[in-house]
This record gives structure tokens, C-alpha cells and sequence, in this order.
């Protein structure tokens, strides 16, 4: 789960440098791990989207175009593009560590401003999947525990396989029939800022929020019923069943609080999935979205717009992860050694 | 507990007034995003449709039936020898920055457009021209190197900015300034361009509406989803599948116009086996084209040769080309009398686009039966497009844009060293043919021309054309005035209204 379970060599130079307190030592190595991360990331997505055959020149310019050699020359050269890989990566890095991403090669706008014209949405989708993710986990987790091998646990049981397995964007494309279906004249679909209408923001940001919160729903899900079934099978459930505590009192007040301990970190962890999550379900219900913009970049070979996005959402899942870890490394001391 | 009320008040406000401008604007939803907004730069069809007509204008424009009509120049003269073409712009059309257009605005937007630093690839549009100035403030003059026929209507398409930006390549790509009926406001990258009514517009009844949002909605199901809903007002350009799934449903309607646009099957004509005009012509007989639109195209569009039924004025009818009429066994001889091997291995490349694709598994089993093996190669666009450049293809199955006037069409496409030739064709006698009509201003003369031009170019032409398409536009009831022009423009939203 740790970045550093993966780079023990260089984790354990880093820590031999010198650094006396374990805590400020243990903090100070995983961010260390978080800059190895995203220079390795940026490298890879600088190499991989250049292997895709089809450069960006080329597809800018269009098939049914009428495009002279020289214009492709003047555009290529403008771009930075005639020069070897290894010098535009260089170029590339040494405006990154400024804070300067680039500039997309389709608006010509800074990858920067491109990026956070972007987060709002993914950001308001992403919490919201969240809170409907977490909001139905939790009821449905219980249930589940409570009524461990009768027909309903049963039936919630298959139905979370099935919403681990459902791939997010068939499952947004069948909202979409089913809303159009059920409530025709519902104003459902299409992306209202939260700034411009927010109760409009809201509600069209539902039926894509459920799409991606159900493989989570899902996992969340059974990851409490089975911690839920843990707990209840501990000493201090059957002390307070022989003291008379009620079935809800044991339920809610002595199992549920035990079994969030694990579910808490599981959420953390998700957080960091619901954003790659949202590359698809964005597309599929056109919310202008960091996901939307990376799939169009991909699309349009847009290289710095592409490092910049992929480099941002590479950072705020490596940051989730971190906080994750240095909240479990407070709570358990064991983790720190 | 007063300030909450306040709050809640404001809001309610900022929802209610909101709701008032929507109401005003004409939503739209568009399958992808613009690559940018220079009129001179731009080549990709989803910029051109949202600029077109509505942000920009040229000195002529193209009306419904494909004809040229005069734009921001309100008149012209054309001197004895068809060199020297005067214009007389309208006094009162502005640019959305409220200054007036001018004579220099004009020379100055059509030396851009030829200069080499923009590299525009509108540039061969304006091959003919020699010099061009302004004889005062509403005057422009254009003298030509000789005769072109096609002048008028490459105008259309070549936007005129204000002069401040002819040395410019980036401003306009975002923060378009134009004449037209519509002024641009904002651009939210994947999310939506939206633009607003220009006040000051030359012809005081357009536009109707107080702006056009152009949604950037990716997926097919969530644009019917949202027209259904009344989300958007209009999808414009769907194909047959999507128009099919809307037809019938209340408060929707299709409307249809037969299209410029085609699909293909290209050959590389320096390349064996496609070098040997039999083999093509082979091809052609052994396509079936009416079956291919019944299986591919859901029965919408229909065969036709070199140039589109809407191209009235041009178009000759596909009876009169044999090779037209279906036929496996015509094909089997000339392969034969070819004297290449049978069956005939080829390797095609296919656009990746799911009609396309349609397409090409129909071409392929039709070929298969008419003594050819075909292997079909799906590339990736990028891929598909530079192979397409870089003529390295033996065959192709793809579609192409065509254009109002077929020296525009012909000349790029067919003609020796064209810029989009990528077919390596090369036939003397149809370069003098389309070299005449270029410079022939007599329009009986021009077609006969042409007539010429296109029974060589349909049987022994390095393309075969499979289907002029039918062009869809599902709207809400209530638009009107949504006329659908057959290049795919939208320039209609200039008049479009929309009824409570």
C-alpha cells in the first residue's frame, strides 16, 4: 500500500543521510517518495504519449485538410517539436519545477489555467460520489452484517459483485436510457456550473455521481460487513449483550465504531481512485472535468496538456495516499518503524 | 437569521435570472471540441462549424441552394477580362469591437490569409491573386493573375478580421473578433463556447436569439438523452443511427438535406495494383452501392459520382457512368484484361469511425466476390491520417468534405501535384480540363468542362465514390428557421429563433 514498499534501496539511503527524528524522518522520506513518483510519472507519460503513432501536428491539422508541408514545418517547429525527445523533456521539467506547465497546443492557453478551469467539476463530482458512496456503505454494511446468511445479505452480497464488476461507463449510458426513459422532461443531463445555478449543479451531477461511487458503494460495502462481523464476534460485544445493552446499542454504538476503524482508511485510499474514475464517468455524461481534458489530450496528442493533467491528478492521488499513511502512521506506531 | 434570509433571497435571485438569460440562448450540443478559433488556421471541422457564418463572415457567403451571394460586400464588378474585381462593403457593418469595417480591414485579413508566416491552409483558395488594396474606406480592389471562375465563392469562406491581427497567430485562436451575427463570450474548454448576440450586426432582424451555446457532449446517448429532455435545442450533423433513434419522439423534429460530404474508397494510383486504370475501374463495377447504403447507412444518402446531386448546377447524373451499374463479372474480366493475378491481395485502411468501419466490411465481402481478397487494417486516426498524408496506403475507405464549387473540389483533389492528391494521380488531359474551367468564366462553358472531368474521374479515377450522405439535424419543435445547408454550415443560426 505504501509508495516505500516499493523503493526500499533508495528510502533507506535516504533515511541514513542523517535525519534523527524518526517522525521528521518518516515524513520527510515519503516526500522524498512523492517527488521520486512524479518525476518517474511525468517521464513515463512524456515517453508513452510520444509511442502513440500519430503526432500531434498531424492530427491538429486533419485529414480532409488542405495542409502544405511547410505549414506542418512551421507548426512543428513552433511547438518545440523538431527537437529530441530528451531536450523536450528537459525543457519541459525545468518550467514544471517553476510551476510553469507549458501551454496547450490547440487554445495556446497555460496548461495551468487549463487545469484548474478544469478541477471544479471533477472535484465537485468526486465529493459527491463520495458522499453517496459512503452515505449508502455504511446503512448497507450493517444490514448486511445484521442479517449475515438470510436472503437480503445474500441478495446485497451478489448485487455488490456486480457493482464491483459493471465497468462505470456502461453503467452511466444505461442512467441515461433509464432517466430519459423514466423522467423525460427532468433536467438530468448536461453540466451547469455550480457558481451560475448550483441547485442545477447539483442535480445534474447526481446520476454521474451514482455511476461512479458504485464500485465503491460496492467495496465499501462489503469491506464493513465484513469488519462489522469481525467485531461482533469480540468478547467486549458479548459483555455488553450479557450487561443488557439493546441490539441497536450493540449494533450501532459498540460494533459500527470498531468496524469504521478500517473502513475510515479504505475511504481515504478510494478518494484516490474516485479520480481516475472519473476520467470515464466525465465522458460519458460531458462534465468538463480534469478526466475530460485528459481524454482530449490523448485524443489531440496535446503533450503538455496531457503531462500537466496526468502530473496534477498523479500528485493529488500520491498526496491522498500520503495523508492516508501518516494518519495510520498516528494512530499505529508500528507503521513508523 | 435576517442575513440568512438574505442569502436565501440572493440566491433565488441568481437561480430565477439564470434561468431568464438560458432562456434567451439557443443550447446546442456538439460531439467535440474545437481545436481552435482563427478562421485562417483552422482546418478541423468541429472549429469551422462553430465559426462559420456566426462569429465570422466573409465578402460573399454560400446560400441554401450552394449558390454565392453577397456577405459583408453589399455589390462587386468584375472588369471585361475577369481580372479586376471591385468591391463595395456594406457602410454600416462593424466588427464585434463596435469599429467599422474597412477597405483595409479586408486587404489586410486576405494578406494573411496568404502570407507565409500564418501558413494558413486556406492559402490556395487565394493562389489567383495578384495585388490587393483599398481604393478608400469602403472600396476594395483584388486584381488576379487571370480568369478564376471559383473566386466569388472561395471568398465565402475566407473571414475578415480587423487588421490589428494580421501579423497575429495565437490571438484569435482563442478570443475570436469577427462581423458576424453572433459575438464570441466565453470558452470553457470540454465544457462549452458560448456566444452572444452582436448588437451592432450589419442586417438589423439577425440574430433573433440572444446567444448560442455550443455544449461539447462526447457520448451520442447523453446528446439524445438531453434533446429529449429539452436540455439542448438542436443536435446538428447526427448520423442516420442517431436520427433514426429520434425520429418519432414528440416534440422532436429531423430535418434532412442530401450532403456535400461523401464516403470513398481511395486507391493510390502510383501504386500497383491501383496504377493500372482497370483495376480501378474494376473496382467500381464491382461495388454494389445501393446495397452498401442499405446495410452501412441505414438506407440514408445515395450513390452518386464525382460531385453531389445538391451541386444541381454540376452534378452529372450516375446513370450515365457504366462502371456505376453493379456488376462482378465486368469486374472479374478486367482484372483479367489487367493482367494481374487473381484474387487480387489488398490491404485497405480504414478511417476509424463506426459508419466508416460500416462501410468498409460491406466494400470488403462486395470486392471478395468479385475477384479481389481484401484485408482490412483498422489504424488508430492519428495513424490513419498520416498514412493518408504520406500517400503510404495501397487503398483507403474514408470519407471527404467536398466543396461548392467543383473547381475547389477537383483541383486539390484530382489534379497533378493538388495539395490534397494524395492519390498520386496524375492525367494530362483532365489537368488542361480543370486548368480551363478555372479560368473560364462562362458557366455553359465551365460545365461542359466539367461534365468532361467528372466521366473520366468516375470510372478510372483513383476514387470510387460509395454514397453521398444524408445530413441529419434533430431539434426541439419549437426552433425555427434551422435551415440545413448541405456543406454542413451552420450559418443558419444567424436566423434561427426559437418559439415559446
Amino acid at each position: 500500500m505504501t509508495i516505500s514498499a516499493a523503493l526500499p534501496r533508495l528510502h533507506r539511503r535516504f533515511q541514513a543521510a542523517g535525519f534523527r527524528s524518526r517522525r521528521r524522518s518518516f515524513l520527510a522520506s515519503r516526500l522524498f517518495d512523492v517527488g521520486v513518483v512524479l518525476l518517474g510519472v511525468s517521464f513515463l507519460v512524456f515517453l508513452m504519449i510520444r509511442l502513440i503513432p500519430g503526432d500531434a501536428v498531424a492530427i491538429m491539422l486533419g485529414a480532409n485538410a488542405e495542409v502544405t508541408p511547410e505549414r506542418i514545418a512551421e507548426i512543428t517547429t513552433r511547438l518545440g517539436l523538431d527537437q529530441p525527445i530528451f531536450v523536450q523533456y528537459w525543457r519541459w521539467l525545468g518550467g514544471a519545477l517553476t510551476g510553469d506547465l507549458g501551454v496547450s497546443l490547440w487554445t495556446r492557453r497555460p496548461v495551468v489555467d487549463e487545469i484548474l478551469g478544469h478541477m471544479g467539476p471533477t472535484l465537485l463530482l468526486a465529493a459527491l460520489a463520495l458522499v453517496v458512496g459512503v452515505g449508502l456503505a455504511v446503512p448497507l454494511g450493517v444490514v448486511m452484517a445484521k442479517l449475515r446468511g438470510r436472503g437480503w445479505d445474500v441478495a446485497l452480497r451478489i448485487g455488490s459483485v456486480i457493482g464491483l464488476t459493471i465497468p462505470s461507463f456502461w453503467f452511466g449510458i444505461m442512467l441515461i436510457f433509464v432517466a430519459a426513459a423514466v423522467a423525460p422532461d427532468a433536467q438530468l443531463l448536461g453540466y451547469e456550473s455550480f457558481l451560475a445555478d448550483p441547485l442545477a449543479n447539483l442535480t445534474r451531477l447526481l446520476l454521474p455521481a451514482f455511476a461512479l461511487a458504485l464500485p465503491i458503494l460496492a467495496n465499501l460495502a462489503r469491506l464493513l460487513r465484513s469488519a462489522m462481523l469481525d467485531a461482533l464476534q469480540q468478547d467486549y460485544i458479548r459483555t455488553a449483550r450479557a450487561k443488557g445493552a439493546s441490539e441497536t446499542s450493540i449494533l450501532f454504538k459498540h460494533a459500527l465504531r470498531n468496524a469504521l476503524i478500517p473502513f475510515v482508511t479504505s475511504v481515504g485510499i478510494m478518494t484516490g481512485y474516485l479520480l481516475s474514475g472519473a476520467i470515464v464517468v466525465e465522458q460519458v455524461f460531458a462534465i468538463p472535468g480534469v478526466g475530460r481534458l485528459i481524454l482530449g489530450a490523448i485524443a489531440e496528442r496535446n503533450y503538455p496538456l496531457l503531462q500537466g493533467a496526468i502530473l496534477v491528478v498523479t500528485a493529488m492521488f500520491v498526496l491522498v495516499n500520503l495523508a492516508v499513511d501518516l494518519l495510520y502512521a498516528a494512530i499505529d506506531p508500528r507503521v513508523r518503524r | 437569521m435576517a442575513q440568512r434570509g438574505i442569502t436565501a433571497l440572493a440566491l433565488a435571485l441568481a437561480i430565477a435570472s439564470a434561468g431568464m438569460a438560458r432562456a434567451q440562448v439557443m443550447e446546442l450540443a456538439v460531439d467535440a471540441s474545437p481545436a481552435g478559433l482563427d478562421p485562417h488556421i483552422i482546418t478541423a471541422f468541429t472549429s469551422f462549424q462553430i465559426v462559420n457564418g456566426t462569429i465570422y463572415e466573409g465578402l460573399t457567403q454560400i446560400d441554401k441552394d450552394l449558390r454565392t451571394t453577397p456577405a459583408l460586400a453589399q455589390s462587386w464588378e468584375i472588369s471585361p477580362d475577369g481580372r479586376t474585381y471591385v468591391f463595395k462593403l456594406r457602410p454600416n457593418a462593424t466588427f464585434h469591437t463596435g469599429a467599422s469595417v474597412e477597405a483595409a480591414d479586408v486587404v489586410a485579413s486576405l494578406n494573411r490569409v496568404m502570407s507565409k508566416d500564418i501558413a494558413s491552409p486556406l492559402a490556395s483558395r487565394l493562389a489567383a491573386v495578384e495585388t490587393t488594396s483599398a481604393r478608400d474606406a469602403t472600396t476594395v480592389e483584388v486584381v488576379l493573375k487571370e480568369p478564376s471562375a471559383p473566386f466569388l465563392s472561395a471568398l465565402a469562406g475566407i473571414a475578415i478580421v480587423p487588421r490589428s491581427f494580421e501579423a497575429n497567430k495565437d490571438a484569435l485562436q482563442r478570443q475570436p473578433v469577427g462581423t458576424g451575427p453572433y459575438k464570441f463570450k466565453e470558452w470553457q474548454p470540454n465544457g462549452f463556447i458560448l456566444l452572444e448576440k452582436h448588437a451592432g450586426y450589419w442586417n438589423a432582424d439577425m440574430p433573433k436569439l440572444a446567444g448560442v451555446k455550443f455544449n461539447i457532449v462526447p457520448e451520442s446517448a447523453t446528446r439524445q438523452a438531453g434533446l429529449a429532455s429539452g436540455t439542448y435545442a438542436a443536435l446538428p450533423n447526427i448520423d442516420a443511427s442517431t436520427a433514426l433513434q429520434l425520429k418519432g419522439r414528440s416534440n422532436v423534429k429531423i430535418a434532412e438535406t442530401l450532403e456535400l460530404a461523401y464516403s470513398l474508397v481511395g486507391m493510390n494510383a502510383a501504386k500497383p495494383p491501383f496504377d493500372n486504370p482497370k483495376v480501378r475501374e474494376a473496382l467500381n463495377y464491382a461495388l454494389n452501392r445501393t446495397e452498401i447504403i442499405q446495410a452501412a447507412l441505414f438506407g440514408a444518402g445515395g450513390p452518386a459520382g464525382p460531385l453531389s446531386p445538391a451541386l444541381k448546377d454540376w452534378a452529372v447524373d450516375m446513370k450515365e457512368f457504366p462502371c456505376y451499374a453493379h456488376s462482378a463479372t465486368k469486374a472479374r474480366d478486367l482484372l483479367k484484361a489487367a493482367g494481374v493475378a487473381t484474387p487480387l491481395e489488398v490491404t485497405v485502411l480504414v478511417l476509424p469511425r463506426q459508419d466508416i468501419k460500416d462501410i468498409a466490411q460491406v466494400v470488403q465481402a462486395q470486392l471478395n466476390a468479385a475477384g479481389f481478397k481484401v484485408e482490412l487494417k483498422f489504424p488508430e486516426l492519428g495513424q490513419f491520417i498520416q498514412d493518408w498524408r504520406n500517400s503510404n496506403f495501397t487503398a483507403f475507405v474514408s470519407t471527404n468534405a467536398g466543396s461548392t464549387d467543383p473547381d475547389d473540389y477537383f483541383y486539390r483533389t484530382f489534379r497533378s501535384g493538388g495539395s490534397t492528391n494524395v492519390f498520386k494521380y496524375a492525367n494530362p488531359q483532365l489537368d488542361q480540363l480543370l486548368d480551363d474551367a478555372r479560368r473560364e468564366l462562362d458557366t455553359g462553358k465551365r460545365r461542359t468542362a466539367y461534365n468532361k472531368a467528372q466521366s473520366i474521374l468516375a470510372c478510372e479515377g483513383p476514387i470510387a465514390h460509395v454514397a453521398y450522405g444524408q445530413l441529419f439535424t434533430a431539434m426541439r419543435a419549437n426552433v425555427q428557421g434551422f435551415d440545413i445547408l448541405a456543406n454542413r454550415s451552420l450559418t443558419a443560426l444567424g436566423r434561427v429563433s426559437l418559439a415559446k
